[in-house]
């Protein structure tokens, strides 16, 4: 299996390919980058890394390409952000649960929202570690690539606990 | 009502972060679900959180909810009729 591209959004801005992209957050990289995706900003911050991500790795990938690919993604907080938004809509003198909220509160969203954009019909899954291992991460992408055959796999650590601190790390892998 | 229809139209925006949209931006009268906003069925039970939140209301007969969420405009027909702040 071998690297294709490499890509990394942190508050510091969005790097590929070890290119500094652009220096902006979350919201200014949609709007230079992506702008005619209306969902994004129903999304949590764990779905929208996840999506710049895939946005700006998939650029140059087909349709067929595409529908064949897989994504896996890890983490350690898991959908911890969005809980504690959709937690604070629970106060006992102010009990309004969001159902706009409640649909992220499960990390795994976050590969679904993904697939949506770029109907990616191959494998989705998501595994909370306590910390990062890159042995056990490229176990699974190993597992992954035997057990299902995609064209590519999506990959990567995507973090967010909040405006100065997140990091989705991410990058494409394909068979040699 | 055009009050009322401006300020409904402000808080879809808010509360569903319709975040490219300004109220001038939505026609009252077009529909909200499949063509118009293209608003999906979590959109809708957000906007019954709204209702109850803002106006004190609650949705007792689910059947009605196609007909109250027809248009910004029916929205704003039934709060007027119903709201209890």
């Amino acid at each position: 299996m071998k690297t294709l591209s490499t890509l990394t959004i942190t508050p510091a801005g969005a790097t590929l390919n070890g290119t500094l992209l652009a220096e902006a957050g979350i919201t200014g990289l949609y709007r230079r980058f992506v702008g005619d995706y209306p969902k994004f900003f129903k999304m949590d911050h764990l779905c929208k890394l996840g999506l710049l991500g895939a946005e700006l790795l998939l650029k140059d990938f087909t349709p067929e390409e595409k529908e064949r690919g897989a994504v896996v993604i890890f983490n350690r907080s898991g959908s911890l952000d969005a809980d504690r938004h959709y937690q604070s809509t629970l106060a006992a003198d102010n009990y309004f649960p969001s159902p706009a909220l409640f649909v992220y509160t499960l990390a795994n969203i976050v590969t679904g929202e993904i697939a949506i954009r770029h109907k990616i019909y191959g494998e989705t899954s998501f595994y909370i570690m306590d910390a990062r291992d890159d042995t056990a991460m490229q176990c699974i992408l190993d597992s992954t690539l035997l057990t299902s055959d995609p064209s590519f796999i999506l990959t990567g650590w995507i973090e967010y606990a909040g405006e100065d601190d997140y990091i989705a790390d991410m990058k494409i892998m394909i068979q040699e | 009502m055009e009050e009322l229809i401006e300020q409904l139209k402000a808080q879809i925006i808010e509360v569903l972060n319709l975040e490219d949209m300004t109220p001038a931006d939505i026609d009252a009268n077009a529909p909200l679900f499949g063509e118009g906003l293209g608003l999906d069925s979590i959109d809708v039970l957000e906007l019954i959180v709204m209702l109850e939140k803002e106006y004190g209301i609650r949705l007792s007969n689910p059947a009605e909810g196609k007909a109250i969420f027809a248009s910004v405009a029916t929205i704003a027909d039934y709060v007027s009729k119903n709201r209890k702040k």
